[in-house]
């Protein structure tokens, strides 16, 4: 039999988990940089390089800090303390998808939507409630308790589970929506009518 | 394919019979001889050998609760990634140029100009269907397995269109799941 080839150990990135050297093409390389600058600075030399351009561009700031805090000591932090906190926002604004799509934030809205089947029969569908934070399967037995019919968490289109409710009961879910959830403003309700999106209210 | 995978894409988990983790031992063995001398090790014979079914006629081959092999329907085994960084020469090696790597990383399939590229290399005898490591130009580790539609060959003769198809990349669900429970 052959030798035991023994097996190749991999340095994985301790923020996003992939390999180091793949960490420029990860989902957050900016976030990645501290930790391969301490533990794989050879794969990144530029890295270094910027690090160090950063420090000096600290310790200017630093110097400059030092110069306006000579007038007012307030006045010195507040400006080092701003700088810092504006580079960090600026990353949790922006999602970057891989491909530098950028992720915008879902809006907050409940749509509501009347599905007619067997002519006289019809779904009511409530899409978006997962987005304030409500437990679908408590809605959904809540739903179904209040209005006597069936109603289920259902896995729509693309992946989004929504609530199926069993018969017409558009008129009045709105009201019965904002009052068991307080968290849910009646302006953030839609209807779909004849494919178009209606407010509620 | 696992783009979006997760623990609730895994619709059974079974033990298997002793036949069956047979079969899956010696199938996984004619497929990768270089990984055949450390298969005790990897798939020892005494201990449970879990097989999770997902969809898409997935099964993922489970040990110690590690997912190690997966395939399709009735398909060649192909080895996770983090193993085959573990045992990179098991596997026959295509290359991409460093252009490719982004969308490689998004899941997109491989496309024959990025192998036959400077940057990328291409093992000629490989041939069609059959399961080879990514690699990347300037880069050590793998980067994805993929699926060969094409044989090496007419990769470089036709270079247009997918070349390889991209089964398993870096940072897709398979990847995070490095641990199944």
């Amino acid at each position: 039999m052959a030798e035991k080839p023994q097996p190749v150990r991999v340095l994985y990135c301790g923020v996003c988990g992939l390999p180091a050297e793949y960490c420029e093409f990860g989902p957050d390389f900016d976030k990645c940089k501290p930790w391969l600058r301490q533990n794989a600075p050879h794969l990144y030399p530029d890295l270094l390089n910027d690090a160090k351009e950063k420090d000096v561009d600290k310790a200017a700031e630093q110097l400059q800090a030092v110069g306006i805090s000579g007038a007012g000591d307030g006045g010195g932090e507040g400006s080092s303390a701003n700088s810092g906190s504006t580079s960090g926002s600026k990353q949790e604004e922006v999602k970057r998808l891989p491909g530098g799509k950028i992720k915008k934030k879902e809006k907050q809205e409940v749509v509501i939507e009347k599905i007619v089947r067997n002519k006289r029969k019809c779904v009511t569908v409530v899409k978006g409630l997962e987005l304030f934070g409500i437990k679908l399967s408590d809605a959904s037995k809540k739903l179904g308790k209040k209005f006597a019919t069936g109603a289920s968490v259902v896995k729509g289109p693309t992946d989004k589970e929504q609530i199926d409710v069993q018969g017409d009961i558009a008129y009045d879910i709105v009201e019965f929506l904002t009052e068991t959830w307080p968290d849910v403003p009646e302006s953030a309700i839609f209807f779909i009518e004849d494919g178009r999106k209606v407010a509620a209210a | 394919m696992f783009k979006k995978f997760s623990f609730e894409d895994i619709s059974a988990q079974n033990q298997v019979k002793a036949s069956v983790q047979r079969k899956i031992r010696q199938s996984i063995a004619d497929e990768y001889p270089g990984l055949e001398p450390l298969l005790d090790d990897l798939l020892p014979k005494k201990s449970p050998l879990i097989v999770a079914k997902c969809q898409n006629h997935l099964n993922l081959v489970v040990m110690n609760n590690v997912p190690l092999f997966f395939n399709v329907r009735d398909g060649p085994y192909m080895p996770t990634l983090r193993l085959l960084h573990q045992y990179p020469d098991i596997m026959k090696k295509f290359q991409v140029d460093r252009g490719a790597i982004k969308f490689v990383l998004a899941g997109a399939n491989i496309m024959c100009p990025g192998l036959t590229s400077p940057g990328g290399a291409l093992n000629d005898e490989v041939l069609e269907e059959t399961p080879v490591a990514i690699m990347a130009e300037g880069k050590e580790h793998a980067l994805a397995i993929g699926f060969t539609k094409l044989p090496a060959k007419d990769i470089r003769t036709v270079n247009k269109g997918i070349g390889v198809d991209n089964m398993h990349y870096l940072n897709d669900g398979l990847w995070k799941m490095e641990r199944l429970e």
